[in-house]
């Protein structure tokens, strides 16, 4: 495994772990699940550098709109989460229990 | 990959403003538990592709061939269809959605990876595999024992399907296919007849006898189907797995199966 292969696993195992375990606040669930898709840019992009082949080089830029797509989309619901929750503290989110 | 990655996205996107329209709160829960789950499936998803792309310096999706990206593929599209040990979502999300749009998590959300999973099949770890398969009927059967409310009896009864499909995925996966049809079939049954009785909990379909005794009659013909009882079709797909369990020597794999199904079939029944 290289070092560009194994710091950009890194950067996503570490964002990954972040998400997991994320603790009193939604928003950092959903900065941690950016931080995996920028490490998923990156890799994209050296991937294409790697090959010397221009084939995929738009993959990286459809990457990164779908990741902001998905942020808004994150984003929206934290916003209404916080106008019916109250805050976006996960101990909030129990309505569902069994 | 990249694109099987896009529609998933997609198709998750186009979920959540149908999951938060009703501005409930339980459904505005519903809907961010459910966009994290599936985001963090999708990008687990195609982080393994790209490491895979980085060993092996293939992007065609059948011939994932690394190990490691195999496994993380299998465990991300888990997560994604809510196959245990990464069901924990599922109850929960299911409960804060009214129940049409229910039907189409349970439903239409499973095609999509179950397309994924059918194509790597060959490549992956089939001791994931069948594990993901017996624990997800153990724990679809266990989890709906205490269950009132019909939508989390919906989920778990899901999650059980999933995992008698997941099984036989690595010995014929036509008949993981055909399972699939069958369950799609059988719960868009439920979810329509519950969704006209507009019954949520169990004690509402107690009493739907005066009011619409056929549909009554309908509705418990079709969680019988559900249990796989036999003169029913839910029960054909049941037998030609443990058939073709059979076939491969497994019979402690299909006494553990079919056990469980006993479970499930026992919280149908109530």
């Amino acid at each position: 495994m290289t070092s560009v292969h194994f710091s950009f696993s890194s950067a996503f195992t570490l964002g990954l772990m972040g998400l997991a375990f994320h603790r009193t606040h939604l928003l950092s669930a959903l900065l941690c699940l950016e931080g995996m898709m920028l490490s998923l840019f990156i890799a994209l992009s050296l991937w294409a550098l790697q090959l010397q082949t221009i084939m995929f080089s738009a993959a990286p830029m459809l990457l990164l709109a779908f990741s902001a797509c998905e942020a808004s989309a994150g984003l929206a619901l934290l916003v209404a989460t916080a106008r019916t929750h109250g805050t976006d503290h996960l101990q909030n989110l129990n309505l569902l229990q069994c | 990959w990249f694109l099987a990655w896009m529609g998933l996205e997609i198709n998750t996107m186009a979920i959540i403003p149908l999951m938060a329209q009703q501005h409930h709160p339980r459904a505005t829960e519903a809907a961010t538990k459910y966009f994290l789950t599936q985001a963090t499936a999708a990008a687990m998803i195609l982080f393994a592709s790209t490491t895979n792309a980085w060993i092996t310096g293939d992007w065609n999706i059948p011939q994932t061939s690394h190990p490691a990206a195999t496994s993380l593929l299998t465990l991300a599209l888990a997560l994604k269809i809510g196959l245990a040990p990464m069901h924990f979502w599922l109850p929960e999300v299911l409960q804060g959605l009214n129940l049409t749009t229910g039907l189409i998590l349970s439903t239409w959300q499973k095609l999509a990876p179950f397309i994924l999973i059918y194509q790597i099949a060959p490549n992956t770890n089939p001791t994931i595999l069948t594990s993901m398969g017996i624990l997800s009927t153990l724990i679809g059967g266990w989890g709906g024992l205490n269950q009132t409310q019909l939508r989390k009896i919906l989920a778990y009864s899901s999650i059980a399907h999933l995992g008698w499909m997941i099984t036989i995925l690595h010995f014929m996966p036509a008949l993981t296919l055909l399972n699939l049809t069958i369950y799609i079939i059988m719960t868009s049954t439920m979810f329509l007849s519950l969704k006209s009785l507009s019954a949520t909990k169990i004690n509402s379909l107690a009493i739907t006898w005066p009011k619409t005794p056929i549909l009554t009659v309908m509705t418990m013909l079709s969680l019988l189907s559900l249990g796989g009882l036999p003169p029913l079709t839910g029960f054909m797909p049941k037998w030609l797995i443990l058939q073709e369990l059979t076939k491969q020597n497994l019979p402690i794999l299909a006494t553990i199966m079919a056990m469980s199904a006993l479970l499930s079939l026992f919280f149908y029944l109530r």
